[in-house]
């Protein structure tokens, strides 16, 4: 499904973000990058969500090369992915309905559909009674949740998460993780960066462990490059 | 086709997608109504300047067939002989151009001014009748170019006939009218152009109000054709504002000018009225109105999502 190899980023003239890392998430595996801040988590997710261009090396995603995506071809590619932010980025001039229903939209699903799709996707974090409610008047975890499920409601082979429970306290971190190992059984291939080692060993999932924009040690089955 | 989704269900989703963007860009309005009506006022104003300068020049076209004074082709025929004035005759019939002609003849002619004189008994001392025949000539159009083409044939068949023609004050009233049309040409595409560059400025700062909503939906897969949509239709709703509220400044402005122009008219002895502008210019303005905005939307949609991040 991920497929990195050698690959490195710099910033203008900056230290390198990344500097030559390698690696591999089967299609249906579930895997966590941990490290301290500034170790380089995000900026690997948004390298393998296409939102940034590597410096050097080569990204393979869901069999797309992104390094040969042609920019008509980068919404399709999108499309197929989940992503799940920190700060959840939920847009607070609408209901929790029509943030969920975004991605939808997008793909253009008619109404009927949207409905239903948007609803079991609230019902799956939890907030089916929310919807109606501005995210504003939501809890930091609520929120967190209708960021998830509006990167799930579409259903994407691959659910990219940039530590997803960085605020929220250590009982609603593992009901976030729970939820995240709920979708990988249903076949979503996902990679959730958190600095939470502790929280992240609980979960028994492949672990990579990046540093200084190095990957330095990395457990279990199925990811060298 | 995404999996679960038939083909049947594309174009109806696709309508939808485009009422949701319509929608959506119709509540973005109404909930900052005081620039949205700023927009809107200053979209009428520019279209309703021009359209109203365009009014006056119709009317004052239309003045030219109010005028009791049709151009005339003469024909002096003094040095012309009998068959070549039987063969003007023949053309005069059958030329499309030729609204009538009189055959004045020369003894009808000094019967006439005689009449007219204080002392007909002056006339007694001439030899002759120094009066030629003249064929009088109304033609069909009022067009120069037309007038000049009849002119020009009459007097080819009878070279040796004077051909005068009386169109000056056409040709006069026309190349004004010209100029006008030409001068209206120049501040409408002036003022079309300045209305394009403000709402596409107005675009591009609501576009920039909407940039967190914008990251989001590229990140989730939208295309630019789906962010700039709203934009579009954001801009055809300002330009059908502006349409219908340059229509209501062009009849206010025509109501209220249209007692002192008439007075005016009057005063030149013209029986003047100043017309009202029909449904097809009023469609005219609103469509002006629609294809303004939307060009502003495109222009202003384009820039701002080029630089969005």
């Amino acid at each position: 499904m991920i497929r990195l190899q050698r690959v490195t980023k710099r910033f203008g003239s900056a230290a390198e973000a990344l500097s030559n890392v390698s690696l591999r998430v089967d299609p249906g595996a579930m895997a966590f990058i941990t490290g301290p801040s500034g170790a380089g988590k995000s900026t690997l997710l948004r390298l393998i969500a296409g939102l940034e261009r590597p410096t050097r090396g080569r990204i393979q995603v869901n069999g797309h090369d992104l390094d040969r995506l042609s920019p008509r071809a980068i919404p399709g590619f999108r499309r197929s992915i989940g992503l799940v932010f920190q700060d959840h980025r939920l847009l607070f001039d609408r209901p929790v309905f029509d943030n969920v229903a975004l991605p939808l939209e997008i793909l253009a699903y008619r109404r009927p559909e949207m409905r239903k799709r948007v609803r079991a996707a609230l019902d799956k974090v939890g907030l089916l009674h929310k919807e109606a409610a501005n995210p504003r008047t939501l809890s930091a975890g609520e929120q967190q949740r209708v960021g998830i499920a509006r990167a799930i409601v579409h259903r994407p082979v691959l659910l990219l998460a940039d530590e997803p429970t960085g605020n929220l306290d250590p009982a609603l971190s593992r009901e976030i993780l729970r939820l995240f190992d709920d979708f990988n059984g249903v076949g979503m291939t996902a990679l959730i960066a958190s600095h939470d080692v502790g929280l992240v060993e609980s979960m028994g999932k492949p672990i990579l462990h990046l540093e200084d924009g190095r990957i330095e040690a990395r457990a279990t089955t199925g990811q060298p490059a | 086709m995404r999996p679960g989704r038939r083909l049947l269900d594309t174009v109806p989703a696709w309508m939808e997608a485009h009422r949701d963007a319509a929608r959506r860009s119709l509540q973005r309005r109404l909930q900052a109504p005081i620039l949205s009506l700023i927009s809107i006022a200053v979209l009428g104003f520019i279209l309703a300047l021009p359209a109203y300068l365009w009014v006056l020049l119709d009317n004052a076209r239309a003045l030219s067939a109010h005028i009791d004074h049709d151009p005339r082709i003469a024909l002096y025929l003094d040095a012309v002989e009998p068959d070549t004035v039987a063969e003007l005759e023949h053309h005069l019939e059958s030329d499309a151009r030729v609204e009538r002609w009189d055959w004045i003849d020369a003894d009808e002619a000094l019967a006439q001014y005689r009449e007219r004189l204080a002392d007909p008994g002056l006339l007694d001392w001439l030899d002759e009748n120094p009066l030629p025949d003249v064929i009088d000539v109304v033609p069909a159009t009022t067009d120069p170019a037309a007038l000049g083409a009849l002119r020009d044939a009459l007097a080819a068949i009878a070279p040796g006939a004077g051909v005068v023609s009386d169109d000056d004050w056409v040709r006069q009233l026309n190349s004004l009218h010209q100029l006008g049309l030409r001068i209206l040409a120049v501040v409408g595409a002036l003022l079309g152009l300045g209305a394009v560059l403000i709402l596409a400025l107005a675009t591009a700062s609501e576009l920039r109000e909407r940039q967190e909503e914008i990251a989001i939906s590229r990140i989730s897969g939208a295309t630019h054709c789906f962010l700039r949509r709203p934009s579009l239709y954001g801009g055809l709703i300002t330009g059908l504002g502006g349409g219908v509220f340059a229509g209501m400044l062009l009849l206010t402005g025509i109501a209220l000018s249209r007692a002192p122009l008439e007075q005016a008219a009057a005063a030149f002895d013209l029986p003047f009225r100043l017309a009202l502008p029909g449904a097809s210019h009023l469609l005219t303005l609103l469509l002006a109105g629609l294809l303004l905005g939307w060009l502003g939307a495109r222009l202003g949609s384009g820039h701002a999502l080029r630089d969005a991040p």
